[in-house]
């Protein structure tokens, strides 16, 4: 069945389907062309597009109403003075203030601060964390199955669920974590009280709900690599952590760079979890540019001030998205030659 | 190979990885237990110092208050209304759209493509002002179409992405043959591809489900007010008149968690495979 992904059966390793054999089908440069219709000419080739006209444009529509409209629509207001009426929106005179009111606040500079460097800890970690868990789920004879099961479960928490679940586990009185700390020092913690313990914990609560699904990423490919080139490596006297450096990790990169880009995306835009957990305190340590944004737009009613924000913050992910394209680009693809050159 | 040596009796199962996932299914389910245990606590013993493991004295007062008076009832429906008009959209609309932008000779799929996985990936903050202010002319807002209609939109990139890169494997003939036969395209998508889409709408169904089940944000800013709550907003807003109430807030939660673990689940292979398809053929 298709849908069954070879590392939960282990299938391509009994006999089954070589993993290569199916990646290398996949692997033509380029997206796969459907093969020209034969026969028939050119209008059935016609009747066949506005088919598929038809087909695609209501999914297309509600897209665009739903998403480029409010961007675009977002964009107009963040440069301009925008007033809300009973009616609707007000919106008089083009001007920038929007943005240098922003750029000269030190609650954006702080949330934006705060909002990189949580994303690059918590995704680092994430990461490092979910190609350990990937790894041990690889040599894991027994259970594997219901280990990954168990792992999709934070996977399909509610955020805001595990966020109560983790405040309820840090308060200061009667939270657990709060009273295991308790028992190795003198003085515990007030978790959610102070900056630098409510960000670790905040992260913490971040990094066992999402690194099962970098592990599950890793671990898809991982299975992917030929076991002849484990042999080889053995044969060659490479010890452990030279064969993870030379043929693991260069075979992950494409795998890997996809789970970092979603998780950086997601983290970016850390909403929810702040919002139940810290409400973006204490004071303003776990601010997120969300978080600011949702403030201005709906708590100060200054919807000019928080368009520059969510538009700066939407603008700020495309071009780091942009930019993490650019530079892994070639790495994925290298990686994908070596490990096709490398299996075939 | 070496690194599967060999070893008999207990001595077998006591190695690195095996001790290893067991702290990583510790881990992973402790603060999920504990969750699930508070929830059959009484106040009072919730808030013991130090704390207790299993309950005391189990209780389903909780359970009572959450879908009693604390609404969580009505936020279950509202949810789940919301999630399954969602879903059931979200498919038709894929299934159609995947299809053509798969298989059909339409010029310009490939910028389509990529431009729905922009969007897919797009920060939520930054499209709600407008959605907002958009929903608020029209009087969408506090009613299920506000939610239905961004939720639609937000989700179906990623099914059209999952339903076209499955609808490629199938072979050319079987739709020739049932063209030849004289069969529409309508009928031709529906009695030939869609038979062989099932697993990929499967992996759509469960992620767009669980995916508008949990949204929070847009459910916040569209639909505050207290009839038209979904479960995240329910439980986010949720609060006591002195003091955080865990034992109730924790029973609405297992309400809510409980169907959705079940689906996953139940779904795993199809949770997996959408995943996995996105990450490696991305």
């Amino acid at each position: 069945m298709r849908a069954t992904p070879d590392f939960v059966t282990d299938a391509h390793r009994k006999g089954g389907v070589h993993p290569t054999a199916r990646s290398a089908k996949r692997s033509g440069k380029g997206p796969r062309r459907a093969p020209e219709p034969r026969p028939g000419g050119k209008s059935i080739r016609d009747r066949q597009a506005r088919t598929g006209w038809l087909y695609t444009t209501p999914a297309l529509l509600v897209v665009a109403a739903v998403t480029i409209f409010p961007v675009v629509y977002s964009v107009v207001m963040s440069f301009t003075k925008v007033r809300l009426t009973h009616a609707g929106t007000q919106v008089t005179d083009w001007t920038t203030a929007n943005y240098t009111t922003m750029l000269g606040s030190s609650a954006w500079r702080e949330a934006l601060l705060f909002t990189v460097g949580y994303t690059l800890v918590t995704v680092a970690v994430e990461l490092a964390l979910g190609t350990a868990v990937a790894v041990l789920l690889e040599r894991l004879e027994a259970g594997r199955g219901w280990l990954l099961a168990l792992l999709l479960i934070p996977w399909s928490l509610i955020t805001v669920v595990s966020a109560q679940l983790w405040d309820y586990l840090y308060d200061a009185t009667y939270g657990a974590v709060t009273w295991l700390f308790g028992l190795v020092l003198a003085e515990p913690p007030v978790i959610l009280g102070t900056p630098v313990p409510a960000i670790t914990g905040m992260a913490a609560a971040d990094i066992w709900k999402t690194t099962p699904f970098v592990a599950v990423i890793v671990l898809a490919g991982l299975v992917r690599i030929p076991r002849e080139q484990y042999e080889a490596a053995e044969m060659d006297g490479a010890n452990a952590w030279t064969t993870f450096r030379r043929i693991v990790l260069p075979a992950l990169r494409p795998v890997v760079a996809v789970a970092v880009l979603f998780r950086v995306l997601q983290a970016f835009g850390i909403f929810d979890l702040p919002f139940v957990l810290t409400q973006g305190g204490p004071g303003t340590a776990t601010q997120s540019l969300a978080i600011l944004g949702y403030r201005a737009l709906f708590q100060d009613l200054n919807i000019g001030l928080g368009a520059a924000i969510a538009t700066s913050t939407g603008l700020l992910v495309v071009l780091g998205c942009l930019l993490f394209l650019r530079v892994f680009r070639s790495q994925v693809d290298s990686a994908a030659e070596a490990g096709e050159g490398g299996a075939a | 190979m070496s690194r599967y040596r060999r070893r008999t009796g207990v001595r077998r199962y006591l190695n690195v990885v095996n001790i290893g996932a067991l702290v990583l299914a510790a881990a992973t389910s402790l603060p999920l237990i504990w969750m699930a245990l508070t929830s059959f606590k009484s106040p009072v013993e919730a808030g013991a110092v130090p704390p207790t493991f299993f309950p005391d004295d189990p209780t389903l007062a909780n359970y009572g208050n959450a879908l009693g008076s604390a609404g969580f009832g009505r936020y279950l429906l509202n949810s789940t209304i919301v999630s399954v008009s969602s879903t059931a959209i979200v498919l038709c609309l894929a299934l159609f759209a995947g299809y053509a932008l798969g298989r059909l000779p339409l010029r310009g799929r490939g910028p389509i493509m990529v431009a729905l996985l922009v969007i897919s990936v797009f920060p939520t903050i930054a499209v709600v002002t407008p959605l907002y202010l958009v929903e608020r002319q029209l009087g969408l807002l506090n009613g299920y179409w506000g939610l239905i209609i961004p939720y639609v939109a937000f989700h179906l990139p990623f099914a059209i992405w999952i339903l076209r890169n499955s609808l490629l494997d199938i072979p050319y003939e079987l739709e020739e043959s049932a063209t030849v036969d004289g069969a529409s395209p309508a009928r031709t998508l529906l009695s030939v591809i869609l038979p062989q889409a099932r697993p990929a709408l499967f992996t759509a169904g469960v992620f767009t489900f669980t995916a508008t089940w949990t949204e929070f944000l847009m459910a916040l800013t569209f639909n505050a007010e207290d009839s038209h709550r979904t479960v995240p907003v329910g439980i986010a807003l949720f609060s006591g008149l002195y003091e955080i109430p865990f034992g109730t807030i924790f029973a609405g939660a297992m309400a809510a968690t409980v169907p959705i673990a079940l689906l996953v689940l139940i779904f795993r292979r199809s949770v997996l495979s959408g995943l996995t398809d996105g990450a490696v053929k991305g």
